[in-house]
């Protein structure tokens, strides 16, 4: 299989625009005649599904929770990036560009991230003409900060809530198409396959969470906004229905899978506790703005931290980094956390923690403005740790956060599965092997606003479409294998719980193909989960039927998914012979401990293909071109 | 320091909407103190599904407080007993070791009952379509900064955007009114200059549909604010019959 | 008139009409209190106000009548409101709690209001429809019927249910009629209570009073 991204040719500036002269439109009376199907309703999905209904499309919008304004986009607290250059301090289209390039350690596509920094400006308009209440400054105009190790002031917030209030714009805009009847919704519906007639995806089945009943739906085109796979790891920042399920079947029908191995851990989450926990919650990382990081200097030292004199503390962060210090990006950060523990120098009753230490910033601003500053924050810390941070240290760990593999999708955002499209976290396009804080918000609406609309009316315009419905037999059959694959589960009545295979799961993709990976570690991996996935088929119990409400059905489907995907990360992580931005093998690496890239080998998009059930799937290779800008060695010394 | 407490559960179990429930008894047994309401779930869950029970189905997403898809009603406190906290971010460390706990699903014509504690909030979402959007086609805003906001306003505004559509405003109310939920989006719109254009319309429209879709009437009660995870003040239902009032009586729109 | 009925119909229309009836009769209850307060000036000087009263004649009447509209609008209002959030409930909770923001008024407020209707309408017979003559003074009739032990309980209880219903009335009319504001709704609920105290004490000291006479 060849890998054609459909880079537009030109400068890198006028691609986009060459793009769009370029790409067919489909007249504005014919849009009526065309149905799109939209899953997810996240920032990527619901900026997708009113946009195209704005256009005049008949639109299908699915979402696995009871409405649309659940998505977990809503969660991401920092910010959304966007090249105003609002603050003077000389930001541009070609600065954000290079940051989120550089930032991504030169493993995404040039003319996609230009893309993305060209319509970054575009989204902040959108939103505020939706009502999305920014933080703005005493004259009214829109507030900045600075965020993420960004050293231009380019993140517009809203409060820590940024991306809730995002969502909710978006959100609104869909209801908006819902009343006006151009979006037909459907909520508490999962997708468990795509339907594809003639290489052309055309539609997809989903089980009706609260009925049970499996559904088809017909569409010309199919758009997949699904998220991220973080829950692979079983503890992550991610929400708890967050899964791999819907692009995972898109991969079984034959759409590639780009980079699974690139997983970012954030550095400033609350420790895990206990063996019961469900989930992780992230801090917002614009704490390490005023915190200090550090850890006792000697190996298991036990005590209290406010009986740790100074000279016995490490602030590890500053001392290997001096020029970056507690700032440096989100992958060292993690990385460094997990070595001091690694050494025993961990703390809390885990020994997996390290401080986030806020005395000094409360001693040279006062208590008033860190507040100010930080206090929801803090609140939600004590809120769950029952620990105060003006009184005691945080402790801090990272945690699984976002994903930047994903289904391959070429420049008009579309997989290997001709009318098989693919947006935001679901897809893997552009934030190379790393992301830089709030970039993901950036991404999600503007694949959703400003790129999908005209993709997508290019391909219609240029591809004819047999009639079809959905007795088609290729429904049927689908649908005869989704059914068959719940009845399985269903059937199997064993002694270990979804959850229990889950969990197990977690714990190797966490110990073997997490922060730092090493080949023996996974190809033990490999195997144990091999082991663990022909238990579960053997031993899971599931109860209730398929007839109604039935949450731990829901679950088995997407632990059986996970317990695939997870060999095909190993099998991403084992393939790539170097170390880069959230793919961390320890053989690789510089001196300083930093990620050691091979651009000469590995310079590349990896691309999966399926071949089969325990087959291994076939790698293809997208080479990424570098006109534009240098790869140069990342260091925050 | 965690420690471990047992306590009773009587948690309603409804087969599905059209079914009559009961309240059922278990124990929860070994709880750690660390763990949040929906960990301790799912802990008896894991418990009734190798019983060979049917584990207790419950809505939960995000479980940091911000998606808005969790809550019960827990001892006749929507989201349990401490102020400002989903459920999901509420701790059994408010809980002590014996203690028996009520858990129903919120109550309200206008959210029936799915499962046990699930219930369907879709008249939320009917109550967003019916106006709580500015209406702006992609592609056509004008500069971002073209149009600037009072800060003190942009302020107000995000106080009551913060709503999360949990329901626990309606929950908690005694006569089961949706006034916060259509307040604080009202308000939202209505402080700022997007919303201008459309208040009118958005106002009659968002009120008439929450009479149709039969939540109750407010009788100023102030549950709904004590109860509200986001602390949304009710001062957003003052204005929200403001807005009422001058799109009612003195707007050109019907 | 459509709109008008469509806006004063909604929930929140209704709400209006409640409190702008309901300030009315606090405002009543106002000069209501002024006048009576004319009884501790003793028998002369409170029958020189019924007369006094009286020479308006058919302004009177009128206000009268006024009074009974605004007693049918808040009745009828309150009841529908009532019936209707019944229906917005259907099954209940097993356990109920309140979470802070209810007072022993707000709770109360329709049974308050049922209570006040039946004693309105037992003062207005013993009080108002009464042929008075020489043999039977106004003053003569108050210090009768607020001698009989039964009355004088029933009177005080009816003026503490007034006071509670006030309490959660008087606020509440304002903050339905959107007068919220950071700087003014301390001020309005401390006049709430204020008001709710002022017509307990004034009207429930007055068999005292007469009593004392």
């Amino acid at each position: 299989m060849e890998l054609d991204a459909k880079i537009p040719g030109g400068h890198l500036k006028d691609k986009w625009d060459r793009h769009r002269f370029e790409l067919k439109l489909v007249n504005p009376a014919n849009k009526r005649k065309f149905d799109i199907i939209v899953v997810g309703t996240g920032l990527a999905g619901g900026a997708a599904a009113a946009s195209l209904a704005e256009l005049g499309y008949n639109v299908k919008n699915f979402c696995i929770q009871d409405s649309p304004r659940r998505a977990h986009s809503i969660a991401a607290q920092g910010g959304i990036n966007a090249a105003k250059n609002y603050t003077n301090e000389g930001d541009s289209i070609w600065r954000l560009f290079y940051d989120t390039i550089k930032g991504g350690d030169f493993r995404a596509r040039e003319g996609n991230v230009y893309r993305l920094a060209q319509v970054s400006n575009n989204i902040i308009d959108q939103c505020v003409a939706q009502g999305v209440p920014f933080a703005r400054d005493y004259g009214g105009l829109l507030a900045n900060r600075s965020f993420g190790g960004s050293q231009v002031s380019r993140t517009f917030y809203a409060r820590g809530q940024t991306g809730q209030q995002l969502l909710l714009g978006a959100y609104s805009s869909l209801s908006r198409q819902i009343a006006a009847k151009k979006v037909e919704m459907f909520t508490r519906r999962e997708m468990l396959d795509v339907v594809i007639v003639d290489g052309q995806a055309r539609g997809i089945v989903v089980r009706n969470l609260v009925t049970g009943e499996l559904e088809c739906h017909e569409a010309h085109a199919v758009v997949l906004a699904t998220g991220g796979y973080g829950n692979v790891f079983f503890l992550s920042t991610n929400a708890m229905a967050s899964n791999v399920t819907a692009a995972y079947r898109a991969y079984k029908r034959g759409a590639l899978f780009a980079n699974p191995c690139f997983t970012q851990i954030h550095p400033t989450c609350i420790p895990v506790h206990g063996t019961y926990q469900s989930k992780l919650t992230l801090m917002s990382e614009s704490l390490r703005n005023d915190g200090r990081v550090w850890v006792p200097r000697d190996m298991g030292d036990k005590r209290q931290p406010h009986q740790i004199p100074e000279s016995e503390r490490d602030y590890y962060l500053e001392r290997k980094y001096p020029s970056f210090g507690n700032l440096v990006p989100r992958d060292v950060a993690s990385r460094n956390a997990k070595a001091q523990c690694d050494e025993g120098k961990g703390v809390g009753d885990t020994g997996l923690a390290v401080y986030l230490d806020f005395a000094d910033a409360i001693k040279r601003d006062g208590k008033d403005v860190i507040e100010k500053k930080y206090g929801n924050l803090f609140q939600m810390y004590e809120k769950i740790t029952a620990q105060d941070p003006y009184e005691t240290p945080m402790m801090i760990y990272p945690a699984v956060h976002y994903t930047m593999g994903g289904l391959w999708v070429d420049y008009n955002l579309m997989s290997t599965v001709d009318g098989l499209f693919v947006m935001g976290e679901a897809n893997f396009s552009d934030h190379g092997a790393n992301r830089l804080g709030a970039s993901a918000l950036m991404q999600g609406l503007a694949d959703g606003y400003f790129v999908i609309p005209y993709t997508i009316g290019g391909y219609i315009a240029g591809t004819s479409f047999p009639e079809i419905t959905t007795d088609h037999p290729a429904f049927k059959d689908t649908a005869k294998e989704v059914r068959e694959r719940t009845d399985k589960l269903l059937s199997i009545q064993g002694k270990r719980t979804v959850d229990d295979f889950h969990r197990e799961l977690g714990l190797t993709m966490w110990d073997y193909c997490g922060m730092g990976r090493k080949d023996e570690g996974l190809e033990k991996a490999k195997k144990k989960i091999q082991e663990l996935r022909g238990e579960f088929w053997e031993n899971v119990l599931v109860p209730g039927n398929d007839k109604d409400f039935n949450q731990s059905l829901e679950r088995a489907g997407r632990v059986a998914d996970f317990l695939e995907f997870g060999e095909l990360m190993v099998t991403d992580a084992l393939a790539r012979r170097e170390s880069c931005g959230g793919h961390f093998n320890e053989a690789y690496q510089t001196e300083e401990n930093e990620a050691q890239r091979d651009d000469e080998n590995f310079c590349h998009v990896a691309a999966w293909e399926y071949t089969g059930d325990d087959k291994e799937p076939e790698f293809h290779k997208e080479p990424l071109d570098f006109e534009n800008v240098e790869l140069t060695q990342r260091s925050y010394k | 320091m965690s420690e471990t407490i047992n306590l009773t559960l009587r948690v309603w179990r409804q087969k599905g909407p059209r079914t009559q429930g009961s309240l059922e008894t278990y124990k929860a047994i070994d709880i750690s103190t660390d763990m949040s309401f929906l960990e301790m779930l799912d802990v008896v869950n894991e418990e009734l599904t190798v019983d060979g029970k049917e584990p207790i189905a419950f809505d939960h997403d995000c479980r940091e407080g911000i998606c808005g898809m969790c809550g019960v009603v827990v001892n006749g406190r929507s989201h349990g007993p401490e102020k400002g906290t989903t459920l999901c971010q509420l701790h059994m460390r408010h809980f002590s070791d014996g203690d028996t706990i009520f858990i129903e699903p919120w109550r309200s014509k206008a959210f029936p009952v799915i499962k046990d504690l699930a219930v369907d909030r879709g008249a939320f979402d009917t109550l967003i379509q019916a106006g709580g959007f500015v209406s702006v086609n992609a592609g056509g805003a004008q500069d971002a900064n073209c149009l600037p906001v009072p800060q003190e306003d942009a302020e107000k505004a995000m106080d009551a955007a913060a709503c999360i559509g949990c329901g626990a405003c309606v929950a908690s109310c005694p006569n089961a009114s949706a006034m916060l939920f259509v307040g604080a989006k009202v308000s939202q719109l209505a402080l700022l200059p997007q919303g201008k254009p459309e208040a009118a319309q958005r106002a009659l429209s968002m009120v008439r549909t929450m009479d149709e879709l039969g939540f109750g009437n407010c009788t100023n009660e102030r549950e709904c604010e004590a109860e509200c995870p986001k602390e949304i003040s009710i001062s957003n239902i003052a204005r929200l019959n403001r807005e009422y009032f001058k799109a009612g009586l003195f707007s050109s729109v019907m | 008139m459509n709109w008008f009925t469509n806006t004063l119909g909604s929930s929140i229309g209704k709400k209006l009409m409640m409190a702008i009836t309901g300030l009315c009769f606090c405002g009543f209850l106002v000069v209501h209190l002024i006048g009576n307060l004319t009884l501790y000036g003793g028998k002369d000087f409170f029958s020189a106000y019924v007369e006094h009263l009286h020479s308006y004649g058919p302004l009177v009447t009128v206000a009268e009548l006024g009074l009974l509209a605004l007693a049918i609008i808040h009745v009828l209002t309150g009841l529908t409101l009532f019936f209707g959030n019944l229906g917005a409930r259907p099954e209940g909770y097993k356990v109920n709690k309140n979470a802070g923001g209810r007072t022993i008024g707000s709770l109360t407020m329709p049974y308050t209001g049922i209570l006040l209707l039946a004693f309105i309408v037992l003062h207005l017979i013993q009080l108002r429809f009464v042929n008075y003559d020489e043999t039977m003074t106004v003053f003569q009739n108050v210090s009768n019927t607020l001698s009989q032990p039964a009355y004088v309980i029933i009177y005080i209880a009816a003026v503490i249910v007034a006071a509670i219903h006030v309490s959660h009335g008087f606020w509440s009319a304002f903050q339905t009629l959107g007068a919220n504001h950071p700087k003014y709704m301390p001020l309005i609920q401390g006049v709430g209570i204020v008001f709710s105290l002022v017509v307990g004490i004034g009207f429930g000291l007055i068999p005292g009073y007469i009593l004392s006479l």
